[in-house]
This record gives C-alpha cells, structure tokens and sequence, in this order.
C-alpha cells in the first residue's frame, strides 16, 4: 500500500486526466448515432492506453482510480446505464488500456516515442488490434448479459470503436505529453506550409464529408502530406480535427455516414473504418517518414564527420575523375596553393594540367607529368617528392601519393590523393649530407695537407743541401779553387741520392697496407657501389641503366678497393655530365668477359667526354681537369686495379661522352 | 765580401746542409759558426762582432720561433734569417712580425740568402755602433756631479743663467761656472749640441 502510495501521480496530472477522459466520453457520446447501441468511436481508450504506456507501472492503481470515477460521471451524465453494467463495461475498459500498454512496453523500449515503425507497429498491432479485444468481449458480453443487445451484433462495432479510438487518440496523447514542455522550432517557412496545408486539409474535409465530394477519402492526400512533412505531430493534429469534423458532420446529419436508420448499422461501421484506415495510414506514414528523417540526418552527420576530418587533417588531400581531372581539394591543400579546383578552367589545357602546370616547380613537371600519365595508364599508386608552388610563390618540397578507388568490378572511379609538406625534413637532410661532404673533403684535404707537408719537408731538406752546395761549387770554381768545387759537388751529388732514398722510403710506407683478397660476385659488388652512389645519381639527375651479365665468373679481389675504384669512375662520370645542361644524362654501368674470359667492367657516360690531349695523362698523378679534383683518383683506381693483375683504361663514348673500362682476370677453376 | 770579423751563426739539425751552408758561405769570405740544435746555439759564447743568426724553423728541442722569442726583440737581438722546409704564411708571419730579417723556404736560391745575411749583418753592426754612442754619453753623463746635472736640466729647459739661479736658490756666477763645466765634460760644441745629446739620453720630457 505504501509502495503504491509514494508513486501516487500529481494530483493536477490526474485530475487533467480524468477531465479529458469526461470529454472524451461525451464525445463519444456525440457520435453514438445508431438507435440502440450506444457504442461507437471510443476516444476515452486511446487516452487511457497512452497514459499508462507513459506512467510508471506502480501509480497505475492511481489511473485505474481516476479512470473509474470519470468514467462513472460520464454515465451519469450521458450513458445513464445501470451502475454493474457502467461498472463492467469500465473493467473491461481499463482492462484494455492495461493490456495495450503492458504490450506495448514490453515490445518498445522506454520512453515510447513512437518515433520508429517498430513503435508504431506495436501500438497498431497491440493497442489498437489486440487490446480492444478484451474491452470488446466484457463490453458485448455484460451487454448480452443484461439483455440490452446480442454479443454477435455487439463485438465487432464494439472492436473496430475501440481501435479507432486508440488510433486517433493514443499517438496525439503521446504527442501532446511528451511534447508538453518541449518548444516548438518550427522555421517561419514551416508554420507558412503548416498554415496551407491547414487551411487546404480543412477545406477539403469540410467539402468531402459535407457531401459536397463524393467520397470521403478524397481527404487522404492532405492527411499523408501531414503525416510526411510533419511527422507524429501532423499526424496527431489531422487525425484528431478529422475526428472532430467528421463528429460534427455525423451529428447534423449532414455527412455520408449519416442515414435514414435502416442503413445507419453498415454506415457505423463505413464510419469507424474511415477514421481507422485514415488513423493507420497517417500513423505509418509517418513513422516511415520520421525513420527516413533520422537516416538522412544520421547520414548527413557522418558526411559531416568525414569531411570535417578530411578538412582538417594536416594533410593536402584532392581527389579527381578516372581520367586525371581534379575534382575536389580539401581546405586545406586550397590555402596552400590558393586556388580552388575549377579556378584554372578555360585556357583550353585539361583541368590536370593546368593545375600541375600552376603548381609544380618547372624542373620537376617532366617527371611529374610522365609518373602521373603512368599511373593514369595501368592503374598502379603514385609516389613522387617534389617541389610545390605555395600560393605566395615559394616553392616548397612536398611528398605526393596517390592511389586508385576502386568499384565491385574493379574498375577505377576515382584517384585519391594525399600531400605532404616535407620541406623541413628535406632541407636538413640536404644541409646534413652537405655537411657530411664538406666534413669529407675537409678531412681528405687535412690528411692529404698533412702527408704533403711531411713529404715536402723530408725531401726539400736534401734538395736545399744539393742547390746551396751546388751554388757553393759554383763560387768556388769561379775562385779557381777547384778542391773546393770538387767537395761541393760531391755533397750535392750525395744530397740528391738521399733525396730519392725518401722518396722511395715513402712509397715503401704506402704499399705495406696488402689488399685483403676474397672471392667476390663482381654483379653483387657493383650493385653495392650503386647503391653507394644512389643519392649522388639522383641528386644530379642521372638516369642509371646496369647490363650485367649472368655469365660473369667469380673474381678474386678486395671488395671494398673495387668498390673505390667503382664508385670513383661513377663520380668521375656524374661530375662530367654535371655540367650537361642539355641532352640526356645517362650512366651505364656494364659488366661481361672478354675473348680471354677475363672479367670486363665499363661505367659510360653521356657527358662531355675527354679531350684527346688529356687522356695521355688522365692516369697520371696529380693531373686533374676538374676545379677541385686532387687529380689523385684516377692514379689510386689505376694501381689497384694493376695490383689485381687487371688493366685499366678510357675510350672516347659514340655520340659523346667517355668509357672506362677495367677487366679482373677470372678466379682459377678449383681455387676456392 | 767586406766584413772580415762578420760572425754568421747556422741553427739546422740537418748535418750536410750545415756543412753546405759553410762551405757557401766560406766561398764569400764569411765566417761561420754553425749548431745542430737551438741549446747548442745558447750554450755557445758570442763574441763582440757584427753577426746575424741563419735559423731553421723546425728544430729537435726548442724550436727555431721559440728560439727568436727567446732572444726577444730589445737592442741586442740578433737579426734573424729563417730557413725552412715547409713553412705556411702563418708562420712566416710570426716569424716576420717577431723582427726577422727575411723567411727563406728552402731549398733557397744562393743569392737570396747571402742578400739577406748582408742585410742582417749591416743592421746589426749599425746596432752596434748605436749601442757604442750611447754608452759613451751615458759614461758622461754619469761624470756630472748632482748640481751640474741640475744645471744642465734647467739648460736644456730652455732658462736663462738668472733663472736657473732663481731656481736652484744660488747665484748667477755660480750657475755660470757650472754651465761651463756642463758643456766640457759633456764634450758639447753649443746648447743645440747639448739639447741633442740630452734627447738622445733621453732626458727631454715628453713634448705634449
């Protein structure tokens, strides 16, 4: 008793109640036009059922209460039946709204907002199909009970008033609760078209249940536009002013539904289907239409999301057709460049080109364009570093990818791609490896300034000896004191001797180091100087073709003094085109045997070549055609490659630039 | 060629081209002592004649810019000529601005060398005689008994006899006798000549 007591509604709530469930009697009183029955629409259900769907399970009692003592005024007022019966036929009733909303909450999950079909379903199926059954048998049974009408005849009028009671009013009660303090939003626009539609529902109803159409459910059209455009609430509010019209109509007499008596029984229940078919179909449309709502707002949000995301992320991100042509780029790749996708049309280039050609640092536009046509062309990913015009004219290093969409069948619908701003990462790896080699040429020239400082000093001694002395010899001789000559001279003699012991004491310093010999995979070792070099070859725009024969026997070398000498003929050949500003920059490293079987090695190039004055001493030490050549690589690649039992030698290139080429005799069969 | 007492000192730890460097200069009549490291050189008396030092720049031990800076740049330096194997402008440069007289890379042409030895040997025979001069003033000047010195201040001063009488708290006659005795000893012909040998002594105060 407690527990029922402490959920006790509002005393206004219930009071409101029971206010509404009076007028709602008396209107279903107002429309109770056959003679005898005294059943008809029985809005009082619909409120009900809607009430104890929404109140929580233990204040029920408190409805349950309020319902009977409304429902018992009411009959004083109009049904004027006996008390057991109006007692009765109220249990059946509250039977019915108990049935209806424990079926319907049980199948909808809390709080019913009938804002989905499944909702609107549960409250057509169960409310308003099963739940009347129950008030429809109590009711037609008390009925045959006190022999006021037969059950047969009473049940199903009994049945289709109470469906279409719930139908029209349970969805408009279940509006006006939830909504009862919500604030409407709608747009001026919005109340404009529910002004019209209004104004046209209301004319068309009046017109069509006049009599004045023909046919009643000429109606539908402005009820379902209700129910698309404005949902439960349209709905509700159409349903429940048709109800009203339809009641007013009935009762003066003036609607089709209204009849001489004979007919007035099958006019009841054409009545009752009207209101029922308009209620279900305005319900469902509705609720298919207010799921639609929510699928493409749910849709638009996760639009929203994802352009938001692609908006912002700190990437430069456009997209364009099958063919190439850019048709979209993100906000943030537009604040980049400083123009938008359609701004470069109209100067006759495709929409690509143009953009490319508005934004790729001219050096790089070739290799852009091919790479892109490529990819264009078979479909496979794009990945390129290169220079970016940023809208305020400077050019900043950017890495591009790009990759292919593709549809269920494969086919390619649109190129995604994604741009990253790397000038940064760029600019210190270039600083880096420019510190690397200056630090590399510094410590070259040190050792070397060291070497040649030490070596000036050991045999510039002897020679200052042999010259003073030499001078001296002269003096004397000129003195006619020809011993003394005879002395000098010997001593410059003996200087010049010691001069060249340093010299060959220095040389006997250097060749101590022996080369450690292995059995080498030349193919192996030269792709290991390539990659070496890589950086350098790119970094000149060198294009590198390798022909390396399958064929090439073991050799027995020192890998790393091969790889000196390798490394040393390709830069030899990467400075030489440096200067090749037109014509193509081609490296091309070779490797095969000779008729002897001996191992031949070639690195080309398609630079200026080597005057024909020059290649007499290419070899020598210390002669050098380069501005800051030491003139001393050529001579070390030469005698390392003597120190292997090879040759080394230089021919001119047909059309230009220069071959050099060593050979490696093979390793001997059985030596391993 | 001319100096016959000339004294040319050889510092280089390479044997023959010392004995080169002799046998060169003995050609042109000059006399040589010759060293094979710069403690040797040190050790080693020097006499009173017109000299100059023929210096290697890298020596065992001290080398030879230490060694120039050892025997510091005042009145008796010794005019330097270096010599080297391999020697870079840095060091040339410390080695000019430290007073030497030439910076040879060897191996040297003969010419170049005697050009500068003779260079070396009449500066450092003009020090000399400069060095001689001024002792012999000084030994003059220490002969003037404390007043005369006063006189011969107040002379050089410009004052006339009344004035530096004033000064000193005596008479004229005094001061007149003393003037004479000023200008004997100190072997003056006028008050010009004795003004210069003042100056020379460095007794004139600083000219503001």
């Amino acid at each position: 008793m407690m527990c029922v007591w402490s959920h006790r509604p509002q005393f206004l709530h219930l009071g409101l109640f029971m206010a509404a469930y009076v007028l709602a009697c008396g209107f279903a009183q107002s429309l109770a036009i056959v003679p005898g029955t005294g059943i008809s629409i029985w809005p009082p259900g619909g409120l009900f059922m809607a009430t104890l769907v929404l109140a929580s399970r233990h204040s029920w009692p408190w409805w349950v209460l309020g319902g009977c003592l409304a429902e018992l005024f009411s009959n004083v007022l109009w049904f004027h039946n006996p008390l057991p019966v109006a007692f009765l036929l109220y249990t059946g009733n509250a039977l019915e709204a108990a049935a209806g909303a424990w079926l319907v909450n049980r199948t909808c999950r809390r709080p019913v907002r009938l804002e989905t079909l499944q909702e609107v379903l549960a409250l057509v199926v169960l409310g308003a199909g099963i739940a009347p059954v129950v008030s429809a048998t109590v009711g037609s049974a008390t009925l045959a009970w006190f022999g006021m009408q037969s059950f047969a005849t009473a049940w199903p009028l009994w049945w289709i008033g109470d469906a279409t009671g719930v139908l029209i009013v349970a969805p408009l009660a279940l509006v006006v609760f939830q909504n009862w303090r919500g604030k409407a939003q709608l747009s001026a626009a919005r109340w404009m078209e529910a002004g019209v539609l209004g104004l046209i529902f209301l004319g068309v109803a009046v017109l069509s249940l006049s009599g004045y159409l023909p046919f009643a459910y000429i109606i539908m059209p402005p009820l379902l536009w209700a129910a698309v455009r404005f949902e439960f609430k349209g709905a509700a509010v159409t349903l429940t002013l048709l109800a009203l019209i339809t009641a007013v109509f009935t009762i003066s007499g003036a609607s089709q539904f209204a009849g001489d008596p004979e007919s007035q029984k099958h006019k009841q229940v054409m009545l009752q289907l009207f209101l029922a078919i308009s209620a279900l179909s305005a319900l469902i449309v509705a609720a298919i239409s207010r799921q639609h709502q929510m699928a493409v707002l749910t849709l638009r949000q996760s639009e929203r999301s994802l352009r938001e995301l692609i908006e912002t992320l700190p990437a430069h991100i456009w997209c364009t057709a099958p063919d190439g042509a850019p048709i979209y780029f993100s906000q943030q790749f537009r604040d980049f460049i400083g123009f938008n996708v359609e701004d470069k049309d109209g100067d006759g280039a495709s929409r690509l080109s143009s953009v490319l050609n508005a934004i790729i640092h001219p050096d790089d536009l070739g290799t852009v364009n091919t790479l892109f046509a490529h990819s264009l062309a078979t479909g496979e990913s794009y990945a390129l570093k290169h220079r970016q015009r940023r809208f305020d004219g400077q050019y900043r290093w950017v890495e591009t990818r790009a990759a292919a969409m593709r549809n269920s069948d494969d086919a390619i619908v649109q190129w995604n791609v994604i741009c990253l701003d790397i000038d940064g990462e760029v600019r210190a790896q270039e600083e880096l490896r420019l510190a690397q080699e200056r630090l590399a040429r510094a410590s070259q020239a040190a050792s070397l300034a060291e070497l040649s400082a030490s070596i000036a000093h050991e045999v510039n001694q002897p020679l200052a000896a042999v010259v003073t002395s030499a001078s001296a010899c002269v003096r004397w001789i000129d003195a006619q004191k020809l011993e003394e000559a005879r002395r000098s001279a010997s001593r410059a003699m003996a200087e010049g001797h010691r001069a060249s012991d340093i010299i060959g004491r220095i040389r006997a310093l250097a060749k101590k180091a022996p080369p450690h010999k292995d059995w080498l995979d030349v193919n192996e070792t030269i792709q290991e100087a390539i990659a070496l070099a890589r950086s350098e070859i790119q970094r000149n725009g060198v294009a590198l073709e390798t022909q390396l024969s399958e064929h090439v026997p073991v050799v027995l070398a020192d890998r790393i003094q091969l790889q000196q000498v390798l490394l040393n003929l390709m830069m030899n050949a990467i400075e030489a085109m440096h200067g090749v500003s037109e014509g193509p920059r081609e490296l091309l490293v070779r490797s095969g045997t000779d008729e002897s079987q001996h191992v031949v090695i070639s690195v080309q190039d398609s630079g200026p070549g080597v005057d024909p004055q020059s290649l007499e001493h290419l070899f020598d030490a210390f002669y050098t055609t380069k501005p800051h050549g030491l003139g001393i690589g050529l001579a070390i690649s030469r005698s390392i490659v003597e120190n292997h039992g090879g040759r080394l030698w230089a021919t001119a290139n047909v059309p230009c630039g220069a071959v050099f080429q060593f050979t490696l005799p093979r390793g001997s069969e059985g030596v391993v | 060629m001319t100096d016959a007492e000339a004294l040319v000192f050889v510092v280089d730890d390479d044997a023959s081209l010392r004995e080169s460097l002799q046998d060169l200069l003995g050609s042109v009549g000059l006399r040589v002592a010759a060293f094979a490291s710069a403690q040797e050189f040190l050790r080693s008396p020097r006499p009173e004649v017109p000299s100059c030092l023929v210096l290697d720049v890298r020596l065992p031990g001290l080398s030879g810019l230490e060694l120039q800076q050892r025997l510091g740049a005042g009145d008796l330096a010794l005019p330097i000529i270096f010599i080297t194997g391999h020697g870079d402008i840095p060091m040339s440069v410390q080695a000019m601005k430290a007073g030497a007289v030439e910076f040879l890379p060897k191996p040297f042409r003969e010419q170049d060398l005697l050009d500068a030895i003779h260079q070396a040997l009449a500066r450092d025979r003009h020090a000399r005689e400069q060095r001689a001069q001024m002792a012999a003033l000084r030994r003059r000047f220490d002969a003037l008994t404390p007043r005369q010195r006063d006189v011969m201040a107040h002379m050089v001063a410009g004052l006339l006899n009344k004035q530096i009488a004033g000064a000193l708290g005596t008479s004229e006659a005094t001061v007149k006798t003393h003037r004479q005795q000023v200008m004997a000893k100190m072997q003056a012909e006028s008050l010009a000549d004795l003004i210069r040998i003042a100056d020379q002594l460095g007794l004139l105060p600083p000219k503001s």
